[in-house]
């Protein structure tokens, strides 16, 4: 359990710099900004105190919305990501598998994890832009920032996640 | 009594959920208002030290390019100078006067050079962190402009740092500016997109000027003196209520690559903004009895 926090508190801080200083500042055609730090939810192991993923998520929400200006607007989604990941890895991972299984390729295989990863994802960008551009909603724009940032975000995560799994 | 313990027990981590969700959406519609928290934001102690690690490494990279366009209007601006006073100087034939007057203009501003530590523009509400706050003598209101231009107007002030509404804020960025030498004014209006390209609203439409003017600030908002070069006007349109003219002005300011600025005190301006408080409120007054 010690070991497990020391790892989620050194993951917390590499991927909340990552994203204030290098992710912050890409703008793939004007629209997509890749939103590495929903990983930090993905992640999360199965029965994982439940309290504490909440706290956790919406911590690094927290502190990636003071770095970028956005009070609330990280940290309500990343504790609704976060949510959302411990009941959906009870869904998608083998019935016979252990309790505390990990979310990552090598546990849960390709696809699987696709999956999971790709839902929540998706969901956070959605939502992530819909909030932020609540006063001038313009539809299209929503859906053009929140799929090329969804996919931006999956291919890192995927590549950082094939680079772990070996 | 026992149930409803399981039942929490069981189920605390929704009372959780709703908690963080409450507090988040709490700072989400606090923000907004004028009176939103500097701690939440990048101008609080740790997030200004990251960020001004970050610019300090990165700053020498663009410092060839920026001393370079500082040089060149250094120069433009001495002739410019010079050409002034030797008209004055025909007109008035007085050379000391002219330069009493000046220092007293000079003398009305106090500047504080700052750096840039934070800037975005590809956002529809654009904010910029500076490295100066409270304890260098930034207050919120007071402009910021740099070589080449204006560059926003300050929000919030912590000790050591500031939060700057950049003029590239869709939401918030109304800076007030004339057209130079004609003295029609407007308001400056940013709608997102191309980050150097602002609308001049609100002109009167039997302003006069030509394409390729000069746009500056008009010294009515009480945050910029007059005079703070804006753009130059690339192309007027009608306003979509046919009643005013919207100019479209290619903005002097880079705004990707700001990095020295200075925050402009007007030591008038706190008497000005006070007395158009009381004048304000002697019209409510007598509007109520």
């Amino acid at each position: 359990m010690k070991i497990e926090l020391v790892n989620r508190l050194v993951m917390f801080l590499s991927l909340l710099l990552a994203q204030v200083l290098i992710l912050n500042h890409v703008h793939l055609m004007g629209v997509g900004t890749p939103l590495l730090y929903v990983y930090f939810a993905i992640t999360f192991r199965r029965n994982f105190p439940k309290w504490l993923l909440l706290v956790s998520c919406f911590m690094l929400g927290l502190f990636i919305d003071i770095f970028s200006n956005t009070p609330g607007l990280a940290s309500c989604v990343m504790t609704i990501a976060g949510l959302v990941q411990a009941y959906l890895m009870n869904f998608i991972a083998p019935r016979d598998s252990a309790a505390d299984l990990a979310a990552s390729i090598k546990t849960l295989g390709f696809s699987r994890f696709l999956a999971l990863s790709g839902i929540i994802t998706l969901l956070y960008c959605l939502l992530f832009f819909a909030l932020e551009t609540f006063n001038f909603f313009d539809m299209l724009m929503w859906l053009a920032r929140s799929l090329t940032s969804a996919v931006l975000t999956m291919v890192l995560m995927l590549a950082i996640e094939s680079v772990r799994s070996k | 009594m026992r149930n409803l313990l399981d039942f929490l027990y069981k189920y605390h981590h929704w009372l959780v959920f709703i908690l963080l969700e409450v507090v988040s959406v709490v700072l989400l519609f606090q923000y907004n208002s004028y009176q939103g928290s500097v701690w939440f934001s990048s101008a609080s102690a740790v997030a200004g030290k990251v960020y001004e690690l970050e610019s300090k490494m990165t700053a020498y990279l663009s410092m060839a390019k920026e001393n370079e366009e500082l040089t060149m209007r250094n120069i433009y601006q001495e002739r410019q100078l010079d050409q002034l006073r030797r008209l004055y100087a025909e007109v008035t034939k007085d050379t000391t006067d002219a330069e009493l007057k000046e220092l007293e203009f000079l003398s009305q501003y106090k500047l504080i050079p700052a750096k840039v530590v934070e800037n975005s523009i590809h956002k529809l509400e654009n904010l910029i962190t500076i490295d100066k706050g409270r304890k260098d003598g930034v207050e919120p209101d007071m402009g910021v402009a740099c070589g080449n231009g204006i560059v926003g107007v300050v929000y919030l002030v912590s000790d050591h740092y500031s939060v700057v509404i950049s003029a590239l804020n869709a939401a918030s960025s109304r800076i007030s500016c004339a057209i130079r030498g004609r003295g029609y004014f407007g308001y400056l209006h940013w709608y997102g997109g191309d980050p150097s390209v602002a609308y001049v609203e609100d002109v009167p439409r039997h302003a006069k000027f030509k394409l390729g003017e000069w746009v500056v600030t008009s010294g009515f908002s009480s945050i910029f003196p007059s005079g703070v070069q804006v753009g130059k006007i690339e192309q007027a349109y009608n306003s979509s209520d046919g009643l005013s003219y919207k100019l479209k002005v290619r903005l002097s300011t880079d705004f990707g690559n700001v990095r020295d600025v200075v925050v402009i005190s007007d030591k008038s301006i706190a008497e000005r903004a006070a007395l158009m408080q009381a004048a304000r409120d002697s019209i409510s007054f007598k509007q109520r009895q």
